[in-house]
């Protein structure tokens, strides 16, 4: 749950694809699942190279 | 009842011991038999419900410079002594001396399994590192009214040591120690919330029943290397377990976490995993491990060189109902792990 | 609208020939209401006990609770799950005080989830249903039902039942009746605008887990895309709302005495004027949350005009964010807010209490925690619980949260955690 990540402080936060399946989704297809586990996984790395002096939440549409 | 009247231990600094001013902050812990210097307040306030038979007294120096001997030292010399309780201080503004009165509090309550008090003004900083742990009094910042501050000091912990009932801070002075209880309110709660709701509308004062949340910042290390050199490590709170669950890894309240190889591994066979996690419907992560722990794709962009490397281990507890406390020494833990392995950064994925 | 609700006290409870209501005897034939629950081709077999306050009686595996009450002319009961789609929260509606019936859940193989009901003890008067006589339906499943189909028949048995008891009153004087009568939101009279305008915020379920097909929450909806909406208070008093089959923490029994509703109604044109009810179900993603709370807080400032919001919620961690979201959306938009939480910390620690921190959200009344352990003295007899009747019976621990009806999170308990 992304506020409660940006409460306890942490500082590189993507918001993914919800709590039962945070890289995944059950009503997408296998290759359309994949590929939005990549961009929520890019995201994250894209966030690891970008410097921020407090919670930031990345990836939000 | 006389027999039975309470043994009670005094704990002083040198100022209040009377063995001197800042030229003795250096003296090292200390016995006298009885009451001495501001001792002599507790056994006034005791009267007859207690004997203060013994005053152990150390300087402030001694006490902040090797704080883990002097405590040690002081922790014996109070055991010899077989109080029923120990009151330390008052400390007022005095910042080493509550310190000191504060960890020799604490550690007497754990290794003696005596009740302890202690009193401090607000703004000591003995209150914040052991008002968790310890009774600490509110006091005045000086000791110009010594008896009276004492008095309330002796009156909780008199309490403490008959095992009697401990009301609310603010019936008895003491700073909050930051833990909950239930107890049974005099209207429910919606009632509460609508009267809270119209004080709040009028511009009156409210006291809410719950205090915000203090976290403190937390730094945000750069990542100094390029994606294309760094070693990547995955951890997740969302309970994926090899099957059979080899740590034992709580369903929720979790104190464990586990590390799990996937070195070899381009993807996990979800035959192989399990998940506790009782947060969440954990179906959907079953049926695919990866939408929990995206090892498929990290291993992609390990082999596209996107990033260095991924991290052979993965590190997995459960975050659910888990105390503020176990998360923050498991994160520890996984952190000088990660570290000590040469790991640059971390996705970690969260329900 | 307006909504009578009749009540007519019950003090005694006996099985009988007949079931009706002699005075303040509520007389039931068990073998009737067992045939008439026995329809239901999804259970295999029911056993139906009575239970009264004082008793040296514990009553495990609780799933639900309903309050008895039956429209006493016209009008569809628990409309949408037992009667038809229909209106709910005008007319006339039957109730009895003093009487509850509770479902239990025989299917459940995880003994961790039990929550029990003491009928004597220290425990009892934690409970609004320590002090209700209760009507105890255990229903085991017939083979092929599957678990949301058997909770499912479980709770329609509980409604089916709840009516059954109510229409006995029917023809009774009542005792006491309850008016909830709110003109429309907007027609406040002159002499009474200057009163700050109220509206409540009720997070009805949760889709922290799925949501079944069958679990009928709305009208018997089970709100799976569920946007927020206004409903008139009297429809949720009158069985429109009920409980999800995961609800923690809350009944339908507290659902349709709605202890805010009830709050709200107490002081409408005196202290303050209630502005009317938005529900909200609490979501599973971010996008969803943050829709979800800024169509809320537009329904409370834009819609209702409201100056003040109160909010509770559902379930655990996802809906009390959830609510705050909520609550913030609020204050953004110039409407205080005070919300409901539970105590979320698990060790007893202050700072674990919560799982936000929100501008403006600062008003916070709280119901306990739920983790606290409670002990459970030992008994006479057990109920509702054959497999787990031997742990019951004696002394045993379990929590706040364990003891049904001790923290109800729509806010109709008193117990409160208190930092120290």
């Amino acid at each position: 749950m992304t506020p409660v990540a940006v409460m306890v402080g942490a500082n590189r936060i993507v918001s993914a694809a919800g709590i039962i399946h945070p890289l995944g989704s059950a009503d997408l297809s296998p290759e359309d699942e994949k590929a939005l586990r990549r961009r929520i996984v890019e995201q994250a790395l894209q966030a690891l190279r970008t410097e921020v002096a407090k919670p930031t939440v990345f990836g939000r549409e | 009842m006389a027999a039975e009247t309470l043994r009670v231990v005094c704990y002083l600094n040198q100022f209040f011991g009377q063995l001197g001013g800042e030229d003795k902050a250096g003296v090292g812990p200390q016995v006298v038999d009885g009451a001495i210097g501001a001792a002599r307040a507790v056994q006034q306030a005791l009267g007859d419900a207690g004997t203060v038979v013994a005053t152990v007294i150390c300087g402030d120096n001694y006490a902040a410079e090797q704080a883990e001997r002097a405590t040690t030292e002081l922790v014996a010399l109070v055991a010899a002594a077989r109080p029923d309780l120990l009151v330390a201080g008052p400390a007022f503004l005095a910042g080493r001396y509550g310190v000191a009165c504060g960890a020799l509090c604490a550690a007497a309550q754990a290794e003696l399994k005596i009740p302890t008090v202690t009193g401090m003004h607000a703004e000591n900083p003995g209150v914040e590192l052991y008002r968790r742990q310890v009774y600490v009094v509110q006091t005045g910042a000086e000791a110009t009214r010594m008896l009276p501050e004492v008095q309330r000091l002796v009156a909780l912990g008199l309490k403490l040591a008959r095992g009697e009932a401990i009301g609310a801070p603010a019936a008895h002075g003491y700073f909050a120690r930051g833990v909950t209880r239930n107890i049974v309110a005099g209207a429910n709660a919606a009632d509460r919330a609508v009267a809270m709701l119209l004080d709040k509308l009028a511009g009156r004062a409210f006291t809410t029943e719950v205090p915000r949340p203090a976290f403190p910042p937390v730094a945000a290390p750069r990542l100094v290397k390029t994606l294309a050199g760094a070693t990547i490590a995955l951890v997740t709170d969302g309970g994926l377990v090899p099957r059979g669950n080899p740590d034992g890894i709580e369903a929720l309240n979790a104190t464990r976490y586990g590390a799990y190889s996937i070195e070899g591994k381009s993807s996990l066979d979800a035959a192989q995993y399990d998940n506790p996690h009782r947060g969440y419907d954990t179906t959907w992560v079953k049926q695919d491990p990866h939408r929990l722990v995206p090892v498929d794709v990290a291993r992609e962009l390990e082999q596209s060189g996107a990033i260095g490397k991924l991290h052979e281990t993965i590190y997995s507890t459960v975050g659910v109902a888990t105390t503020l406390a176990q998360s923050a020494r498991m994160g520890r833990e996984i952190a000088e792990k990660l570290r000590a392995a040469g790991v640059d950064a971390v996705i970690l994925t969260s329900t | 609208m307006r909504l009578e609700l009749r009540w007519s006290d019950v003090d005694e409870v006996t099985a009988a020939p007949a079931t009706r209501l002699v005075g303040t005897r509520l007389e039931v034939d068990l073998a009737e209401l067992r045939e008439l629950l026995s329809a239901d081709s999804r259970l295999a077999r029911i056993r139906l006990e009575l239970a009264r306050p004082g008793e040296r009686c514990r009553i495990g595996r609780v799933f639900d609770v309903i309050a008895p009450r039956a429209k006493a002319e016209g009008g569809e009961d628990f409309p949408g799950v037992l009667g038809k789609v229909a209106r709910a929260g005008h007319g006339r509606t039957s109730a009895l005080d003093g009487v509850a019936v509770v479902a239990t859940d025989q299917q459940t193989d995880n003994v961790g989830t039990l929550a029990v009901i003491d009928m004597a003890g220290p425990n009892a008067a934690l409970s609004a249903f320590g002090r209700t006589h209760n009507l105890v339906i255990a229903a085991w499943p017939s083979p092929s039902t599957e678990r949301s189909d058997y909770l499912a028949a479980v709770r329609l048995a509980a409604l089916k039942t709840a009516v059954h008891l109510a229409r006995t009153a029917r023809e009774a004087d009542p005792d006491r009746v309850d008016v909830f009568a709110l003109s429309p939101s907007p027609r406040v009279p002159p002499e009474l605008a200057h009163l700050p305008r109220v509206a409540y915020v009720f997070q009805i379920h949760s889709h922290q887990r799925p949501t079944g097909l069958d679990e009928g929450i709305l009208y018997g909806d089970p709100v799976r895309r569920m946007l927020p909406t206004i409903v008139h208070p009297n429809e949720v008093l009158d069985g429109a709302v009920l409980r999800g089959f995961m609800g923690r923490s809350v009944t339908t029994w507290a659902i349709q005495n709605h202890p805010m509703i009830r709050a709200l109604y107490a002081q409408h044109a005196r202290t303050l004027w209630f502005a009317g009810v938005v529900v909200t179900v609490a979501q599973a993603t971010e996008p969803e949350r943050v829709r979800s709370a800024f169509l809320t807080a537009g329904l409370v400032a834009h819609t209702l005009g409201a100056d003040g919001a109160v909010l509770t919620k559902i379930g655990g961690g996802a809906p009390h964010v959830d609510m705050a979201q909520a609550a913030a959306q609020c204050e953004a938009l110039g409407v205080k807010t005070t919300a409901v939480v539970e105590d979320m910390s698990t060790d007893g620690s202050a700072e674990g209490m919560l799982l936000f921190d929100f501008p403006g959200v600062d008003a916070l009344v709280n119901v306990g925690s739920s983790q606290e352990p409670i002990t459970l003295p030992a008994m006479d007899r057990v109920i509702g619980a054959d497999d787990l009747a031997s742990k019951l019976l004696g002394e045993t621990r379990a929590t706040y949260g364990g003891l049904c009806g001790a923290i109800e999170q729509v806010g109709a308990t008193r117990v409160m955690a208190e930092v120290r």
